[in-house]
């Protein structure tokens, strides 16, 4: 009982590891570049939800600060964290599109399982 | 003499072969001449400056220095004893005398730019294993004269040869890895691995039985003691004539040099003693005689013969160190000398044979005294003194390491000399009286067969010796045989004498 | 001097201004680009010898960006652990720069090498980063920037087999980081700082409440870290990206890149989270018995290669377990020998991958059989290969041998000899795939009058540099082994 209270509070926390594990097992599992820096970016996006997740506190404001002398802020520091993340990770998937473009141009495929099997006839 | 001087004439003999290695390798696109006087003037001083530390030695000085340190607890040291003076006289004699022999012997082959500076190389390494002063140092001289005598080995470059020379260097490795895991177990048990410090290993566990039998490997397998001695058959007749004779000379001894370093400085006779393992190698000296001289008898090429031989011969010196009293110990090192004379004396003129003629074959080998008798000669004294005939150094350490059997009760031993001597008979004497008594050319092939209806009743020399230098080598070597086996009171066998005293005193 | 103060930072900074600079200076004064970055490499190991002398006297030095204190502020942190690190970082890239000068122009397109100089420039910039840094999110950030470099400089090549293994090689980064960025998630869920030095003090207490948080976030800094330097089920990258990438890059690559990590690694287990942890669940084991593994199979995979540097990229992998090995241990010895390994195998990994791309420049030879007779037309390149082997071997004379010695000494010490095998087999098996190259390389005749081109001098010099520190670091051990000591006693 006190397990499944856990999980319906935590949902936020719950929601995000169920797309970390299925952002890790599409980049690991499936053939498609592409989709492969898809679910790169559920991953990502995935633990960046959860740091979100993390700072938030219930009945806490925005953290911009304004008058009056008790107000509850929500943490700043896990959003701060999360631009530059966010930052990272696109800079990693402009660069892995870039490569699966001159993939393409070199292969004429995006599937992996094919681009082994040409790679293994050379 | 100081200690000072010592030190410096000890420095100078590991290091100055080791300089002149690439001096050497440059002298060889001047002139073949330079180079061959250089190198047997580095060989000769080696051997000098090796016989100017006897007065140091023989009264009773001992020196153990330390060059540097590597790690804390661990360095590079050197160390002069009566032990590492027999190996090293010994061992710069040897190369001096092969040295000669060489610039006769490769002056028939190729490749001589090559291996001058790696036999330079390898007497300067030689002499830093018996000059070392802990048991790292050794293992980093050991390894290194090793691998360099790889190129030895390889040197004909035939098919044959390198198959040789691959096993000899995954042996070789084997055996580096083994020295290291014993060397760590030491340094772990005892805090380090100096041969200065009196008996490193205090009692017996199991990880010092393990040490013990990772020593064994690693020494053993140098030595050619029983089952890891595989290399040694294909290794040895493959090379060069003058570097087998080394190879089985000198080398081999190395590795019971290793062994005997091991009993004495690292763990004590009587720590072996109580934990049987001295029954160990015992049983493994026995096998080793008896498979050697076996095998031997089946081979038909001679070097082959005479690699298996060196095999059981070392069981010898392994079965003097394992029985562990005094006789014994003065058994085996003698032996170290007088196999070191007569193995190389056999090689030398197999090698001479071979030079000469190109037969390999023992089959071949008929009449080859009517060809080269001095060679054939010289090669008989050898046998006999490998069998173990009064009055030649051979008779002298059988006696001895029979003595010492006795003394520890342990009279299958004495058997089992005798059966080695008799298996070392059977397979020298066939050598020599067919060489002598035989016509020649009479094995195999039929195409003596009209020589010998006109001359069959008469014995004709037809001499076509062996080089000048290569004769004069051989006679000098045989001519030690006989003068270290003619009394017990010769240098040879008081240094024996002397180096067991010393070593059964707790080596200091 | 008031610029003293900021040598922390200003050795990052000087790596980006180098990388913004570079293609600037490219487009206008070709030998100016180069020269300037091999000058910021020189101004930056100077930097970090400053440090050094600094900090062995004074104690550990903490540097706050901006001026802003920690929590709020990231923080860099200058030890002598880090500063050894970021020492052989530096002079290993300083060193594969300047070979990398001639063997460029050879293998990349010549508008390239502009952009190849502002990547080597990010990529060292980042690794100094890493090194130095005490706060979670940055080594994040800068993790990040390494892995995007690092792919980079392998894709840059721009043949088919470079951008698919970089692409390979990408994925798998990201993966570790995903699993990194989740488990610092964790920690910062239950202590709620990133700085390390703050984090440690609340995971002691916070172990006791949330030990499953802490436990899945070391969990997923092992297989982060793992995939990142190849540990043994994690390492199924490291062979194509290595062996396709341009010489300098694999150099780069196996010599510095992946011992950052394994460094990364060896900081979160013993500065971020508590002693507690190890103590309760041996985690170490996992990494050691992975590491013992990798050390077998990395051997038996590079003896079934036939390119000539794929095998000395699984030859890596194999020698990074070594040092996976020495954080596994849980034992002062082992940790002196891991760190130890870690400078001698940059250094000699590196020379491996310099001759290798000199074979190739000169002969364009990349199949192992054939090297046969490469010796006596490319001496010195085949001399330093066999002193490179020997010291992979762990052949006394070589640095090799020091390292395999204290990992063997602490396996006896904390009473596990098994290991001591798994160390010489691995030796073993090593000689069983370095060796024949060797002799091949010396023994046979072979004709290269082709298309042979001469080696040139700066290439060899940089080789013979390398033989020189792999045999030195054989005998002259004691300024290094007592720098490890000493930061050895501050972790046990």
């Amino acid at each position: 009982m006190e397990t499944l209270s856990g999980i319906i509070d935590n949902y936020y926390y719950m929601v995000a590891i169920i797309l970390f594990v299925i952002g890790m097992y599409t980049m690991l599992t499936h053939s498609n570049l592409i989709k492969k820096v898809i679910a790169m970016n559920i991953m990502d996006a995935s633990v960046f939800l959860m740091f979100v997740a993390v700072g938030y506190a219930h009945g806490s404001q925005a953290p911009i600060i304004r008058e009056g002398a008790d107000v509850f802020y929500a943490n700043p520091l896990p959003g701060a964290l999360i631009l530059t993340g966010i930052v990272v990770a696109v800079s990693v998937t402009a660069y892995a599109l870039s490569l699966v473009v001159k993939i393409y141009r070199y292969y004429e495929t995006c599937d992996y399982d094919e681009i082994c099997e040409i790679r293994s006839r050379e | 003499m100081g200690e000072s001087t010592v030190i410096a004439i000890l420095i100078t003999i590991v290091g100055f072969p080791i300089i002149m290695t690439p001096v050497i390798m440059y002298s060889c696109r001047i002139s073949d001449k330079l180079r061959n006087i250089l190198v047997i003037i580095t060989s000769a001083i080696a051997f000098g400056l090796s016989l100017s530390l006897y007065p140091f030695v023989i009264g009773g000085g001992e020196i153990q220095f330390t060059l540097f340190e590597v790690l804390p607890n661990l360095e590079i040291s050197l160390r002069l004893d009566l032990l590492s003076f027999c190996l090293a006289i010994l061992a710069s004699f040897i190369w001096f005398l092969c040295a000669i022999y060489s610039l006769d012997y490769m002056a028939k082959e190729h490749a001589c730019g090559r291996y001058y500076p790696v036999f330079i190389f390898t007497l300067g390494s030689c002499q830093g294993i018996f000059f070392a002063g802990d048991l790292f140092s050794l293992f980093v001289f050991f390894e290194l004269m090793s691998l360099i005598a790889y190129i030895l080995v390889i040197h004909e470059e035939t098919e044959e040869a390198l198959k040789a020379g691959y096993k000899y260097l995954v042996m070789t490795i084997i055996g580096g890895l083994a020295l290291f895991f014993g060397m760590i177990i030491i340094f772990e048990i005892g805090g380090t691995v100096s041969l200065g410090v009196g008996v490193i290993v205090q009692e017996n566990s199991l990880l010092a039985f393990i040490a013990f039998i990772c020593f064994l490997i690693g020494f053993g397998m140098k030595a050619g003691m029983f089952p890891l001695h595989v290399w040694l058959p294909d290794a040895h007749p493959v090379a060069p004539s003058p570097a087998s004779a080394l190879l089985s000379g000198i080398m081999l001894k190395t590795g019971a040099y290793g062994l005997i370093r091991v009993i004495f400085h690292v763990f004590s006779p009587e720590l072996m003693q109580s934990g049987g393992w001295d029954t160990v190698m015992g049983v493994l000296a026995v096998i080793t005689i008896l498979l050697g001289s076996a095998v031997a008898l089946t081979q038909s090429d001679i070097k082959r013969r005479l690699a298996y031989s060196s095999i059981s011969q070392l069981g010898y010196v392994l079965l003097g160190l394992s029985i562990l009293n005094e006789n014994a110990i003065i058994g085996a090192v003698f032996h170290i000398f007088s196999h070191a004379f007569m193995k190389s004396v056999l090689f030398l003129a197999a090698g001479a044979i071979i030079w000469n003629t190109g037969k390999r074959q023992i089959a071949d080998l008929q009449g080859i005294g009517r060809q080269m008798p001095i060679t054939l000669g010289c090669f008989s004294i050898a046998a006999f003194a490998m069998i173990g005939i009064p009055p030649l150094n051979g008779f002298l350490s059988k006696w001895t390491l029979a003595l010492g059997a006795l003394d520890a009760n342990m009279a299958i031993y004495v058997f089992v000399l005798l059966v080695s001597s008799l298996l070392n008979a059977l397979y020298y004497l066939p050598i020599i009286i067919p060489g002598y008594f035989e016509m020649p050319g009479g094995g195999g092939a039929g195409h003596g067969h009209e020589h010998d209806q006109e001359e069959h009743h008469e014995i004709k020399f037809d001499i076509k010796e062996a080089a000048p230098l290569m004769l004069a080598v051989m006679i000098v070597l045989a001519l030690c045989t006989f003068i270290f086996g003619l009394t017990p009171n010769n240098v040879a066998f008081n240094l024996s004498r002397l180096t067991a005293e010393y070593l059964l005193m707790g080596g200091f | 001097m008031g610029l003293s103060e900021h040598f922390p930072a200003l050795i990052i900074a000087v790596f980006l201004a180098a990388a913004f600079l570079s293609p600037l200076i490219y487009r206008w004064a070709r030998y100016l680009s180069a020269a300037y970055l091999v000058a910021t490499l020189v101004a930056a190991f100077g930097m970090v010898i400053a440090l050094l002398i600094q900090v062995q006297q004074g104690g550990p030095v903490y540097y706050h960006m901006g001026g802003w204190p920690p929590p709020w502020g990231i923080e860099f942190k200058a030890d002598p652990l880090r500063l050894y690190v970021l020492l052989v970082v530096i002079g290993v890239s300083l060193w594969v720069f300047i070979y990398a000068l001639r063997d460029l122009q050879h293998e990349l397109k010549k508008a390239l090498i502009g952009w190849y100089y502002t990547l080597f420039a990010v990529l060292v910039g980042s690794m100094a980063g890493i090194a130095l840094t005490n706060d979670l999110f940055n080594l994040f950030v800068l993790m990040e920037i390494c892995a995007i470099s690092a792919c980079a400089i392998i894709s840059i090549k721009e043949d088919r087999e470079c951008l698919e293994a970089s692409f390979k090689y990408l994925i798998m980064s990201a993966m570790g980081t995903g699993c990194f960025l989740l488990g610092v998630v964790m920690l910062y869920m239950v202590t709620g700082y990133l700085n390390y030095s703050f984090m440690q003090a609340e995971l002691v207490e916070a172990f006791n409440y949330y030990p499953r948080n802490i436990f899945t976030a070391a969990a997923l800094f092992i297989v982060a870290f793992g995939t990142k330097a190849a540990l043994f089920p994690l390492h199924v990258w490291l062979p194509d990206a290595h062996a396709s990438a341009p010489s300098p890059s694999s150099a780069m690559l196996s010599g510095v890149v992946i011992k950052i990590y394994a460094f990364g690694l060896f900081l979160m287990f013993y500065e971020v989270f508590p002693p507690e942890l190890l103590r309760t669940i041996p985690l170490n084991e996992i990494v050691l018995w992975l590491a013992s593994l990798g050390a077998l199979f990395g051997s038996v995979y590079a003896m079934l290669q036939s390119d000539l540097k794929k095998m000395l990229a699984f030859s890596s992998i194999g020698q990074i377990a070594y040092i996976f090995m020495g954080i596994g241990f849980h034992h002062d010895l082992a940790m002196v020998g891991g760190f130890y390994h870690l400078m001698v195998h940059a250094v000699t990994k590196a020379m491996l991958f310099m001759a290798a791309g000199v074979i190739i420049y000169s002969t364009g030879i990349r199949k192992i059989e054939d090297l046969a007779g490469i010796g006596r037309v490319l001496p010195v390149t085949m001399i330093a290969f066999s002193i490179g082997s020997a010291s992979m071997v762990g052949l006394p004379g070589t640095g090799g041998l020091i390292s395999k010695w204290f990992l063997a000494l602490s396996a006896l010490e904390i009473g596990r000899p098994i290991f001591v095998l798994v160390i010489l087999a691995s030796s073993l098996l090593n000689a069983v795939y370095y060796m024949p190259i060797v002799i091949n390389a010396f023994m046979h005749h072979n004709e290269f009058g082709n298309n042979f081109k001469p080696v040139p001098r700066v290439m060899k010099i940089c080789m013979i540099v390398g033989m020189i520190f792999v045999v030195i670091s054989g005998f002259y051990t004691t300024p290094v082994v007592n720098l490890l000591e000493q930061a050895a006693e501050l972790f046990f």
